[in-house]
């Protein structure tokens, strides 16, 4: 049974993941920054837990602000270029954040051990949850309530006018531009709202795995980052969910009895599924015929 | 002493950036070509310079026979990777490409992992020596890797600027549709330059085995960035920029080592990326950078 609320933690964080890389994916953005800044999310959140003695939401939440304050500050010079150079740009801050947090060293002592972020050997004992008596399955509760809630703002999002303008953007930048969008404001807020959910899916991360290091945040988390929503699909958030379920739940876990070939297969599945489904596994027709069959579910 | 030895990481790494240079053309061939980025690139790289390595292990033959054999195989990388990942796929979805290949990389990174069971293995010397001037040595493998990676240069541009196949492959990079309109074959040009920048790239791997002196699957990712690194620095789809910027790149990354250390080296490589992006982002050679 734990196995199981394992791998629905597992598949909440990654589900956040692939949300914050969606948002910045409906302006037309492909960014690898989601794995930095999900690093930055977790160290935060996990200092202030530790070393500071925050509550979990409060710590959380200041995560994913200064996450999503980063992507501010990186959405402005990497923004000025676009398509391909962005994502070299954003996959080299990944790269830096990673590193900072290799050579990055800030020890307290507490009581007789010392605690916090120590280069390459990494972030021990976040021991946040078992101290405070958390069983597996309230954390996975937890998890998957944060996901509810960030889902349910994206779908609203979605359906009111700020996904609209997203979309534009995403759709044909020009024509965005002259029908009076600012096109640098739209990014930077997508970037930005990324960011804070990419950040929001690191603290979670830091907590639930009791121990962080710059090897978890390498440029495969970034491109799984974008993987989900690709192999989704971006017509809707459920893409998102259905990639997630499909990487995680069934070409890992699942085909984990084919022991080291599975690897390979997966790399494969995922070429095969963009030669049969370029848009993703729930592309704007299949959305469709969903709508139609489950009767009128949007405006 | 400092300049002594400040000028001498220079040097070194300036012969280094040779490799880098060959992966960032190759990386920026296909740009220029299809204006997509062919993420398995390094990965297929390396790849071939694996094969290369197994072959010469089991049929025997000089040292310098891996690196044409790596080319070869390389190229034959090359286009299965076109098949694969772009031949079927619509290339006006600029997301499909894009995930296709990286599957293509984790696929390739995989085999490696899989062949090999994820040891490094030993790549044989093809030169050996030490250039001994004064207060300066010169590694004699580092002066050959250079002196190969400007040699596929020179063949590369003489391909593009002297042949027909060239001409065509210009053509297209330049304006598609017309191309078509004068009965160039795209899928034609697109195949023939994934062969030519995957030999490129299996050159490259097989020099880089060669420099180091052994092949991991750990090289496949710091060399694609690197790569994509000296893409951008010498503007996407200009070959002298990429030639350029990865001499500058395999510089920067000495300098900095020689200053700040091994694991700190790479963070100031990045930051020279963001230098470049903020001042000058078209590249060092902005004049191809209006579309994308």
């Amino acid at each position: 049974m734990d196995f199981y609320l394992g791998l629905l933690q597992i598949m909440g964080v990654h589900t956040l993941l692939g949300l914050s890389a969606y948002v910045v994916l409906l302006t037309g953005q492909v960014s690898l920054a989601q794995a930095g800044f999900m690093a930055i999310g977790a160290y935060v959140a996990a200092m202030l837990t530790v070393l500071s003695g925050w509550p979990l939401i409060a710590a959380l939440i200041a995560g994913a602000l200064v996450a999503g304050f980063m992507a501010c500050l990186v959405g402005f010079p990497a923004l000025r270029v676009h398509g391909l150079m962005l994502v070299v740009a954003t996959l080299a801050f990944t790269e830096i954040v990673r590193l900072f947090f290799f050579n990055f060293d800030y020890q307290i002592a507490r009581g007789s051990i010392r605690v916090g972020p120590l280069g390459g050997e990494g972030f021990r004992q976040i021991r946040y949850f078992p101290e405070n008596g958390w069983t597996t399955l309230h954390v996975a509760i937890f998890i998957w309530s944060v996901v509810a809630l960030v889902m349910a703002a994206l779908w609203w999002m979605d359906r009111s006018r700020a996904g609209a303008v997203l979309r534009a953007v995403g759709e044909d930048e020009i024509a965005a531009q002259s029908c009076g969008i600012n096109l640098t404001a739209v990014k930077v807020s997508a970037m930005t709202a990324g960011g804070a959910i990419a950040g929001l899916a690191g603290g979670i991360y830091a907590h639930y795995t009791t121990h962080i290091e710059q090897t978890n945040f390498t440029i495969m988390v970034a491109t799984f980052a974008i993987a989900y929503p690709i192999l989704g699909g971006l017509s809707s958030i459920f893409g998102t969910v259905a990639a997630v379920v499909f990487i995680q739940g069934f070409l890992i876990e699942g085909l984990r009895f084919l022991g080291d070939w599975r690897n390979l297969l997966f790399g494969a599945l995922i070429v095969l599924v963009m030669n049969i489904r370029p848009s993703g596994l729930l592309d704007a027709r299949t959305m469709a015929t969903l709508r139609r069959l489950f009767g009128r579910r949007e405006g | 002493m400092l300049i002594v030895d400040l000028v001498q990481s220079i040097v070194d790494g300036l012969l280094f950036g040779a490799t880098y240079a060959l992966i960032g053309i190759g990386f920026t061939l296909v740009f220029g070509v299809m204006h997509k980025i062919n993420m398995a690139y390094a990965a297929a790289s390396v790849g071939g310079a694996y094969a290369a390595l197994r072959l010469i292990t089991l049929i025997g033959g000089p040292a310098w026979a891996s690196l044409l054999i790596a080319a070869a195989v390389g190229g034959l990388f090359g286009l299965l990777i076109y098949w694969l990942c772009f031949r079927f796929i619509p290339l006006s979805n600029p997301l499909a490409t894009l995930m296709s290949t990286v599957g293509m990389f984790l696929l390739a990174e995989e085999i490696i992992v899989h062949t090999t069971d994820g040891m490094p293995q030993n790549y044989p010397v093809v030169v050996r020596g030490i250039l001994d001037l004064g207060e300066f040595m010169i590694r004699g493998d580092l002066v050959f890797v250079f002196a190969c990676a400007l040699l596929a240069m020179v063949i590369l541009l003489y391909l593009l600027y002297r042949t027909k196949l060239g001409m065509a492959t210009r053509a297209v990079s330049q304006q598609p549709i017309a191309a078509q309109l004068v009965g160039i074959r795209l899928s034609h040009v697109n195949a023939l330059t994934f062969v030519v920048t995957g030999m490129l790239g299996g050159f490259a791997g097989a020099l880089i085995g060669s420099a180091v002196g052994l092949l991991s699957p750990l090289l496949v990712v710091p060399l694609t960035i690197k790569g994509l690194i000296v893409t951008v620095i010498g503007g996407l789809g200009s070959i002298p920029g990429a030639i350029i910027a990865g001499l500058l790149v395999g510089m920067a990354e000495n300098v900095f080592q020689y200053f700040r250390g091994v694991t700190e080296r790479d963070i100031y490589v990045m930051l020279l990326l963001f230098v470049f992006l903020v001042f000058r982002p078209g590249g060092i050679f902005s004049s191809t950078v209006k579309r994308d």
